[in-house]
């Protein structure tokens, strides 16, 4: 008997279970809008064309992840996105900083942002979900103090500062993928192999038994938020690769999104488990639901109505798994 | 004497692997005080939760104003006339005394709660008790006492029959007990029964008729308070056989070098000046009864809990601890009573258990080496017979001792000179707890040393080479093993208080 | 007298906000010779009556240790909805108004359904129909804005609740009033009835509630469903300031309602919390919204104000918890 519990044990953690299923429901919409939409949802230019818009939803995913792996939420994300955007995009149009400086200080203000939610809330122990309201609010009104309430217009390809659109695809190679693809396996790597991810992964399942082993929590959940702001920053250069115009004010139903990714790909809200590879495939659901949905005919609305469900199902799965083992 | 107003008889109740009540009696009579005595785990908890309906019983009848009685939860037993003042208290910081007392069983006057009636109501019920405290007052800026009060005054609002309190004095001062008293008495005047477990020898004197003593589970005997004494009451709580053979001398040489010596260590009222001496190669076991704040002194010293003062020398020079950093960096390894809460991480492997404390040293470049985390588990294992299928298996999936092993790991890994035992054995079954013995045995021969936390008076006496016993946050002495019985250990548990 | 201390300590907090409030206006007087004139006094008011209504009935969930993050985009769904069926469908204003509300009353039923019943961690609930509420106004009216009927036309008589015009084009902005009566119900709910008293103990200690006999599940819902019924309200109030709906918006209308009530001292982690309190510090929030461009600072001052100011109000607390 326990032997096989044990065998079972192993598979599960080779194989990732889970990640069986979500990859089977993944194929299983993919056929089903492609049948739904009579082929045209099959075709790889449609798809590739499609995944250039969501790759920096992939990236907030990515960053909350680490967050939600502390068992804290943030969800200033999306507006911290749309801060980075507009503040670094109108130095570029505004005051003629070069291209490359640019892109630079879309990161840079996502650390900073990192910084200042992972401080509060690991040394001051302010709630996440203030934290995160407050510098929501603080992003939004920089964004639109900075810019003046203008929508800001970065380069397009066919000028000379255009080539930062390369990043999402050049001549039909999507380089967006491979990034994102190259960056999710960082962050496995990270969150998997290395010091970092393993205090974090360990204090969002147990922060005192962690504090008690001597280990310093706050500087490790604190680091958990600066990844996360890092990644919104390079979201952001995701965001203005694909849509290129910003508007202030707005980013708010990208957090939902991004974190219905990470909540679909089996990250608990607990704390303390968390996948990357879970994420990424959580939020291919996600936008290939979207685009899917689009595609059958119905409107975004639709789409919100049907993500906010599907999310309300991830989490209460998760809820009443943690509460059946207890 | 009134008559009798409840009896348990043959009460019976296992949990897995532990027999908590084994066939025990108990008599109540109106207007009495009946004490209710016992070492830790003695069963007097588990008693009153079988009577109350939180337990149910295997067997066993209970009998409550004459009829048979069984209750389903404490509601049940509290519409009855059967009401517990709980050590920990069920209040709600953010109402006031008066909403507290009648909370869920509010008056009203149409769609209104009748505030000023309710405030009428508890002033009444105070001024029947004699106690003065106002019920628009918020209840979180009462004092503990004051608040423990309110407790009382609720269940005598039940027009309860039997009040049980579970040890009501633990967080009181003096003056405070002392207006206990009063209440109580006034309580037996009216013809109730009270049920009263307490520690306090002095106050057992004082407030009680008779004295029902329980032992492992068992019941011991009653006393009338008024014609026995102290030693009496003590003789029956310890007088059992100890089977494993106590040490009769200490291990450690005379002269060897003390490794951790702490001095005035003050961290609020459950730890008042404790000062002690650990030498290496030593087990020095700290006995005490619950809530004598040992466990406050260990968390206190690996700086877990802030202290107020005192000074730390490890080895002969001063150490400053201020939080667990320090400590683990000193060669202190605190092994905690609540394993589940503060000692391991469940959800996560052996091996991750055992390297957390010491992950620079498994560390290739900016990569966990996994390869040798993975050998230092598997070597732990190995010495520890630790009983887990591979080292990649999750924590949450070990039994209790071997749960405790993965600790005892992390903490060799670490490779920590000084280790605090926290009730090492606590929820560990009997072969496995000899295991921890000979584990601690072991360590101690290769040259660690242990402070060992333990409630239970055979493990205190087999694996001790001195005692500190501590009472109500204070150190009450220090014994040899040599000098070491129960009845003296549990006289200076229970030291009354001046 | 200890009493008078615990009482004090809320006063404290509403004083030191209506303190905040009348420095505030007294600053921008000033500063501003147009702040001071009359009809800056009714466009602050104006701009807060759906702030208002959704921070009062947000105080519930949030006393409860929850939050309600559904109200900003529910509010402009339910308005959507309201003003569809009376643009539309021919339904009377009366009915559109009670739809409007009764939708609030749904979504609020649904939010106290997966926080109470289900156990789902609230911000994460409410954040998941805030999504739904965004499409679901709409999805149901076919995408377009709506326009509700203008003041002047015998439909639109409901506006005269909250801002009522006479004959000579004098404006008095009556909705205050009815903001206080709500105020001073909300209040009697909230100290004086087993809804209010329960919710506070659900937020105190939800454990010992439950022990002490009481339904744990409904009341829990209950406050949820007061926020459902209060944004519905807003969704009115909305319709009544500015008539035209636009789907899609509302996203971060919520914020400055709850923002507003923890200005006002309503505590996150429960137990604490007045309507009064959520009421001024609302007041702050949109004086500092229409206030700031008068002294020369753009209006988007406000939300980096609002949230400093809101990791202020909060490090208050952590700071006095500690002591």
């Amino acid at each position: 008997m326990k032997v096989e519990k044990i065998k079972q044990n192993a598979f599960v953690k080779k194989v990732g279970f889970n990640r069986i299923v979500l990859i089977f429901v993944l194929l299983l919409m993919y056929l089903a809008f492609g049948v739904l939409t009579g082929g045209s949802f099959f075709g790889f230019s449609r798809i590739s064309n499609t995944l250039n818009y969501v790759y920096f939803l992939g990236f907030l995913s990515l960053g909350v992840t680490f967050v939600i792996a502390t068992g804290g939420i943030d969800f200033s994300i999306g507006p911290v996105m749309f801060c980075c955007s507009l503040v670094s995009g109108y130095c570029l149009t505004s005051y003629g900083v070069p291209m490359a400086i640019s892109l630079v200080m879309s990161v840079l203000i996502g650390v900073v942002f990192g910084v200042f939610n992972g401080y509060l809330v690991a040394y001051w122990k302010v709630p996440p979900f203030i934290v995160s309201m407050a510098s929501m609010n603080i992003a939004k009104g920089i964004a639109a103090v900075f810019t003046k309430t203008q929508s800001v217009s970065w380069p397009q390809s066919s000028t000379a500062d255009g080539w930062y659109r390369n990043f999402v695809s050049m001549n039909g190679i999507p380089i967006g993928l491979i990034i994102f693809l190259a960056v999710s396996v960082v962050c496995a790597v990270v969150l998997n192999k290395t010091k970092w991810g393993r205090y974090i992964l360990c204090l969002g399942s147990n922060e005192e038994a962690v504090r008690l082993s001597g280990v310093n929590v706050k500087r490790w959940k604190m680091l958990a938020y600066i990844i996360c702001g890092t990644l919104v920053g390079i979201a952001s250069i995701f965001f203005v690769a694909a849509y290129t115009t910003v508007q202030p004010g707005y980013g708010d139903q990208y957090n939902n999104e991004a974190i219905a990714g990470c909540v679909m790909g089996g990250t608990s809200m607990a704390g303390g488990l968390a996948s990357i590879s879970g994420t990424v495939i959580g939020v291919i659901i996600i936008s290939l639901l979207q685009q899917g949905i689009l595609a059958l005919g119905f409107t975004k609305e639709y789409q919100y109505i049907i993500t906010g469900l599907i999310v309300i199902a991830a989490v209460y799965s998760d809820v009443s798994a943690r509460r059946r083992k207890n | 004497m009134g008559d009798i107003i409840l009896t348990m008889k043959g009460i019976d109740k296992s949990f897995p692997g532990v027999h908590a009540l084994d066939h025990v009696d108990l008599e109540v009579r109106k207007g009495e005080v009946l004490a209710l005595m016992g070492e830790n785990g003695a069963g007097k908890s588990t008693l009153m939760k079988v009577l109350t309906g939180i337990y149910k019983k295997d067997s066993g009848t209970i009998t409550y104003e004459g009829k048979e009685v069984e209750f389903k939860n404490t509601r049940e037993a509290q519409d009855a006339g059967i009401v517990i003042v709980h050590q920990e208290l069920n209040m709600l910081g953010h109402l006031t005394v008066a909403q507290n007392l009648f909370i869920g069983r509010e008056f009203k006057k149409g769609i209104r709660i009748d505030d000023k009636k309710m405030n009428e109501e508890a002033k009444k019920l105070f001024d029947r008790l004699n106690v003065s405290i106002d019920p628009k007052e918020q209840m979180s800026n009462l004092t503990v006492g004051k608040q423990q009060m309110c407790e009382i005054a609720k269940a005598v609002s039940f027009d309860a029959k039997v009040i049980i309190f579970d040890e009501p004095s633990a967080a009181l001062t003096e003056s405070e007990i002392e207006e206990m008293f009063k209440i109580i008495r006034d309580l037996k005047k009216k013809d109730i029964a009270m049920v009263y477990i307490s520690h306090r020898m002095d106050e057992i004197k004082v407030i009680t008729d008779r004295v029902t003593v329980m032992r492992d589970g068992t019941y011991v005997g009653t006393l009338i308070t008024e014609k026995c004494t102290k030693e009496d009451i003590i003789n029956m709580m310890v007088g059992r056989v100890i089977y494993e053979d106590p040490k009769t001398e200490s291990a450690v040489p005379k002269d060897a070098p003390v490794v951790l010596k702490v001095e005035h260590l003050n961290a609020g009222r459950m730890v008042q000046d404790v000062s002690f001496e650990l030498r290496k190669g030593e087990i020095l076991g700290f006995s005490g009864l619950m809530g004598a704040g040992r466990t406050e002194t260990a968390r206190a010293l690996f700086g877990a809990d802030p202290k107020e003062s005192g000074d730390i020398y490890v080895n002969g020079s001063k150490v400053t601890i201020n939080n667990p950093q320090d400590a683990v960096n000193c060669g202190i390894g605190y092994l905690s009573e609540d394993r589940k809460r503060y000692g391991i991480v469940v959800q996560k492997t052996v091996a991750e258990n055992t390297t957390m404390a010491s992950m620079k040293d498994f560390m290739s470049g900016i990569f966990i080496n996994k390869k040798k985390e993975k050998e230092t588990a598997e070597q732990y294992v190995e010495a520890l017979a630790t009983k887990t299928p591979d080292v990649d298996q999750l924590v949450v999936n070990l039994s209790g001792g071997n749960q405790q092993k993965v600790v005892i790991a992390k903490w060799l890994t670490r490779n920590s000179d000084i280790l605090i035992f926290d009730e090492p054995t606590r929820g560990i079954d009997v072969g496995a707890k000899n295991e921890i013995y000979k584990l601690m045995n072991k360590l101690v021969a290769e040259g660690k040393s242990i402070i060992m936390i333990s409630s239970e008076m055979t493990e205190i006496l087999r694996m001790s080479d001195r005692v500190v016993v501590m009472c109500e946050g204070k150190k009450t002495g220090e014994l040899d093993i040599s000098e070491a019985k129960q009845e003296t250990i549990m006289n200076l548990a229970t030291r009354e208080i001046e | 007298m200890a009493n008078k201390k615990a009482f004090g300590k809320l006063k404290g907090r509403e004083a030191m906000v209506l303190g905040i409030i009348i420095v505030m206006v007294i600053l921008f007087s000033i500063l501003s010779p147009t702040f001071r004139t009359y009809p800056t006094l009714v466009s602050v008011l104006d701009n807060s009556y759906y702030i208002t209504l959704m921070a009062l009935g947000v105080t519930f969930p949030l006393i409860t240790g929850g939050v309600d993050l559904s109200i900003g985009t529910g509010l402009v769904s339910y308005a959507l909805i309201g003003g569809y069926l009376v643009i539309h469908k021919g339904v009377p204003v009366g009915v559109g108004i009670l739809a409007c509300i009764g939708v609030g009353l749904l979504i609020g039923v649904f939010n106290g359904v997966l926080v109470a019943v289900m156990d789902l961690p609230p911000f994460l609930a409410t954040l998941c129909t805030c999504m739904i509420t965004r499409g679901l106004g709409p999805a149901l009216c076919g995408g377009f804005g709506v326009s509700w009927p203008s003041a002047i036309s015998e439909q639109g008589a409901f506006r005269k609740i909250f801002k009522f015009i006479n004959a000579g084009g004098t404006v008095i902005p009556i909705g205050i009033v009815f903001m206080v009566i709500l105020v001073v119900l909300m209040s009697f709910v909230l100290d004086h009835t087993r809804v209010g008293r329960y919710i506070i103990a659900i937020g105190s200690n939800k454990e010992a509630t439950r022990l002490a006999g009481v339904n744990v599940k409904f009341y829990h819902m209950m406050a949820y469903m007061i926020s459902g019924v209060f944004a519905g309200m807003a969704g009115v109030a909305y319709a009544a300031t500015y008539a035209t709906i636009y789907p899609g918006s509302g996203a971060g209308f919520e914020l400055d309602a709850i923002g507003g009530a923890i200005v006002g001292g309503v505590s996150a982690s429960g137990g604490v919390g007045t309507i009064l309190g959520s009421f001024l510090g609302v007041l702050v929030i949109c004086l500092m919204k229409v206030g700031l461009p008068f002294i020369g600072l753009q209006a988007n001052w406000q939300q980096i104000f609002t949230g400093i100011v809101l990791i202020a109000a909060v490090l208050v607390d952590v700071v006095k918890k500690k002591k």
